[in-house]
């Protein structure tokens, strides 16, 4: 009895060391967009869209877990794989769209953070610059180790919406009911939301990013399985806490016919139908997520593009060691937080193109990763079976149709 | 492509003579790996029949020339055919004329199992590490050089011109920096690195070490502790490739100056015998700092394998405490009975199969192995070869105990300005020393904890 009780805590441990990566990508996903889609979806269509995070959770084990496969295997990012395999050429386009996608995304991060800032009472011009400099400062001055555990607390802040789920007193039955049976309606409304729910879960630069970190951690091929629980958890977890919202704005703003528009809309409306510490902890979430993603995104996009053109990589480096790296770095971060302080900036049609661009690239990337995944010189024996060949090119059908129909939806929503 | 024969002059890493071509008529022809790459390949007929994919190049004296070329056909279902170079006509910029009809070519689906390294697949885009700097870098373009019909790899390009090359941007690029500045620099360097600094990192599928072209290539020139730092750059498998492609010596520098981790994990992938033998090769106290990490059972097992001698003085180490005098100290020393002569210490001295030890102090010890004293060379070379040991010793030797603390040893060292300080059990005996690179580690491990701290505290 007393072996597998030791085993236990030995692959425990193994496993929080290995953790971090997964859950950390995965939890970005939630981001200050994602929870806008969340909380409309909850709020026009209540329970009934619960059952799409079953799917969505299936897709991003998939793709995320080929990242975590090859980043263990091959001990390279996917740019790196990317500019090795298929050349210069290739990888420098990717970039460009990739700089441009994660600008744009970086841009409504700080959205978030503005609107937020707003909530609390804050002048924005405060906020936004205050945070700006510190999400610089956390990576200029941080080593990978030290900015990996402060990510890791801020997956923990993700709670908030879990506490202001229940706060919201939801019901359970209802809930549990919806999130099996799926409720399909065919007209455009309903069909439209769950594009925009599906459709933000993969989007090209987290799977640069989680490949990238895992690589960084240098975890070796025997505990590869416990990287692999790592994107599991992950993908759960994440999932979960989108339920949440979905559910908060479900039990309170569904059930008073309440219409919002964004993130921002739907804490106002919740502050009188569930109390103040919901609409805190709502408030609180949405900082949350949106200035933990404001890090990871310019972070990521750094990265892969210093890997794909052969520059000096690192958040254990110097600036001079480095100069690639930190003036893209900061570029992004102060280019997203400028454009959300100027006068009448409109967040339209910066959606789109940060929807635009995810939609270029996004089959690209897939593709790519399909056939690095296959390439058995790289992956010797950790190449994919046929049933996960099948899956994944699935995965990646759907997702490149989605993320086309939601360009198209949100340009004729706005238009 | 006269005008690219201007290049060789500003280069950074001087061309040796040996590659200018032998008839003086023609002047040495450059050209790049991309300016070649996707070219139309003509056969014997004058038909088209591929396009240049790759080149096979294999050692030769300094810089490896090419041996074969591999081309490729179809779309999306690729096929490659292996060309001797013996069959190549003529080779430029625009295409390459085959000696031989395409019919005679053989299309094989795979083409990435060879075990020479190859331009296309091993070099162009790869990391590999430039041991004239000191890093690793990934190469943007190959310059290579045209000797009797053959290619030589002269130079490696890592500039961003090689870049915006690649990318067919460098002539707008030129001629815009031109428009602005025709001075400037930017059109007049050439950032090629030769070849010889180049050690490529490319992983040979069979026997997995790293393919070279020549064995062992500059890593001796580069001091260990960057080679070190280099390691630690490249990816575990390259990590694990190189570290096997690698002589004992290199091996035992690098294994001296990386983490534990990274330790462990390359000595998980070599034999036992090699482990013995790289431990065999480095410095008694870092072998101790190594095998005190390991579990017992693993380290017994290690120790069995090895020389008995040193694996009993090791295992003697592995019982002190780490930051103790006797975990401290290494063993590798010089030490002479008293009543010998200073003409015959000189003697012996010269004779010593040298290994790593320090060489500031010359201990002198009775039969028992008592420390008496120390001396040092100055002292000996002016003695009279006739004088005994004992009669140059200094005053007074000063010394520390198996259990004294890093404090009181650095102490004493500073005080008394010690390069390195012996070590003697209780009884006198002499039983290693302690030298100012090893205190000056774990002073500087103290005083960084203790700078976190000033940091951290106002904080809170």
């Amino acid at each position: 009895m007393t072996l597998p009780k030791k085993n236990f805590w030995r692959n425990l441990i193994i496993f929080l060391s290995v953790m971090g990566p997964g859950i950390i990508t995965a939890n970005v996903d939630n981001d200050a967009g994602g929870i806008t889609t969340y909380s409309v979806a909850g709020a026009h269509f209540g329970y009934s869209l619960i059952w799409s995070f079953i799917p969505i959770i299936i897709a991003l084990v998939i793709i995320q877990e080929m990242c975590s496969r090859m980043a263990v295997v091959t001990g390279k990012g996917l740019a790196d794989l990317i500019r090795e395999e298929f050349g210069v050429k290739v990888t420098f386009y990717a970039m460009i769209v990739l700089i441009f996608s994660n600008l744009f995304n970086t841009i409504s991060e700080f959205a978030g953070i503005a609107a937020s800032a707003e909530l609390f009472g804050i002048n924005k011009f405060i906020l936004v610059p205050l945070c700006a400099i510190f999400i610089w400062w956390l990576i200029v001055k941080g080593t990978y180790k030290s900015v990996e555990k402060i990510f890791l607390l801020a997956c923990l802040f993700y709670l908030s919406y879990v506490l202001s789920g229940f706060l919201s007193k939801p019901n359970w039955k209802e809930v549990a009911q919806s999130s099996i049976r799926p409720a399909l309606h065919f007209d455009k409304a309903y069909l439209f939301m769950l594009i925009g729910v599906i459709g933000t879960t993969i989007a090209p630069w987290m799977q640069f990013y989680q490949q990238s970190s895992v690589v960084e951690k240098g975890i070796k091929i025997e505990d590869y399985k416990f990287a692999r629980w790592d994107v599991i958890i992950g993908a759960f977890v994440v999932n979960a806490i989108a339920i949440f919202i979905v559910v908060v704005c479900a039990s309170t703003l569904f059930k008073h016919g309440i219409r919002i528009e964004t993130a921002k809309d739907a804490a106002e409306a919740l502050r009188p139908l569930a109390g103040d510490y919901c609409f805190y902890l709502f408030a609180f979430g949405l900082f949350n997520a949106s200035i933990f993603s404001a890090c990871i995104l310019p972070l990521s996009t750094a990265y892969s593009v210093c890997e794909g053109m052969g520059w000096e990589v690192g958040v254990n480096r110097r600036f001079r060691q480095a100069p690639q790296f930190y003036t893209l770095y900061t570029l992004i971060i102060a280019i997203g937080a400028a454009v959300i302080l100027l006068p009448n900036v409109k967040l339209v049609p910066i959606m789109l193109i940060s929807q635009a661009t995810n939609g270029i690239l996004l089959p690209f990337v897939l593709i790519f990763m399909l056939l690095l995944i296959n390439n058995k010189r790289l992956m010797g024996n950790f190449t994919n079976s046929k049933i996960y060949n099948i899956l994944t090119i699935i995965v990646i059908v759907a997702m490149i149709t989605l993320s086309i129909f939601l360009f198209f939806a949100t340009l004729g929503v706005h238009a | 492509m006269n005008e690219k024969q201007n290049i060789i002059n500003p280069v950074k890493n001087e061309t040796p003579s040996k590659l200018s071509p032998k008839d003086s008529s023609s002047l040495p022809r450059f050209i790049y790996f991309s300016e070649l790459l996707d070219k139309p390949v003509i056969d014997k007929n004058g038909d088209f029949s591929a396009t240049i994919y790759d080149i096979i190049i294999k050692p030769a004296e300094v810089y490896p020339q090419s041996c074969a070329m591999i081309i490729r056909k179809g779309f999306p279902n690729r096929k490659y055919a292996f060309i001797p170079w013996a069959s190549i006509e003529t080779l430029d910029k625009k295409e390459a004329c085959l000696k031989i009809e395409s019919a005679e070519l053989k299309f094989e689906e795979k083409h990435d199992n060879r075990e020479e390294l190859s331009l296309r697949r091993d070099i162009l885009d790869q990391q590999v590490v430039d041991t004239h700097d000191h890093k690793v870098i990934r190469i943007n373009d190959i310059h290579l050089l045209f000797v009797d019909r053959l290619l030589m790899v002269a130079h490696v390009d890592m500039s961003l011109r090689g870049l915006l090359r690649r990318l067919g941007f460098e002539k707008l690029i030129d001629f815009l920096i031109r428009l602005i500045n025709k001075n400037n620099p930017y059109l007049k360097t050439e950032h090629l690195i030769s070849w010889k600094y180049i050690h490529p990192l490319s992983i040979n599928p069979a026997s997995m070490t790293i393919k070279v072209d020549v064995p062992q290539k500059q890593f001796s020139t580069i001091p260990a502790a960057d080679l070190g730092e280099i390691f630690l750059e490249i990816n575990i498998k390259h990590q694990i490739a190189l570290f096997k492609s690698l002589d004992i010596l290199t091996r035992a520098r690098i294994f001296t100056h990386i983490d534990f981790k990274t330790q462990k994990l390359m000595v998980e992938e070599i034999p036992d015998k090699e482990i013995t033998e790289l431990l065999n090769n480095i410095p008694s106290d870092e072998a101790t700092d190594f095998l005190e990490k390991l579990p017992k059972s693993r380290v017994n097992q290690l120790l069995s394998l090895m020389e008995n001698k040193y694996a009993k003085k090791l295992s003697e180490l592995i019982g002190y405490s780490g930051d103790s005098a006797g975990g401290l100290m290494t063993t590798e020393y010089m030490a002479y009975l008293e009543n010998m002569t200073v003409g015959s210490t000189l003697k012996q001295t010269k004779e010593r199969v040298f290994k790593v030890e320090p060489a500031q102090f010359i201990y002198v010890v009775d039969e028992k192995w008592h420390l008496v004293g120390a001396t040092n060379f100055r002292r000996l070379i002016l003695a009279n070869p006739e004088d005994q040991l004992k009669s140059v010793i200094f005053p007074k030797t000063y010394f520390v105990n198996l259990e004294s603390g890093v404090k009181e040893v650095a102490y004493l060292m500073e005080k008394y300005k010690y390069y390195a300080i012996p070590v003697v059990d209780d009884n006198n005996v002499l039983q290693g020393i302690i030298t100012i690179d090893d205190i000056l580690s774990q002073l500087i491990a103290i005083a960084w904890r203790r700078l976190k701290k000033i940091k951290v505290l106002p904080k809170q």
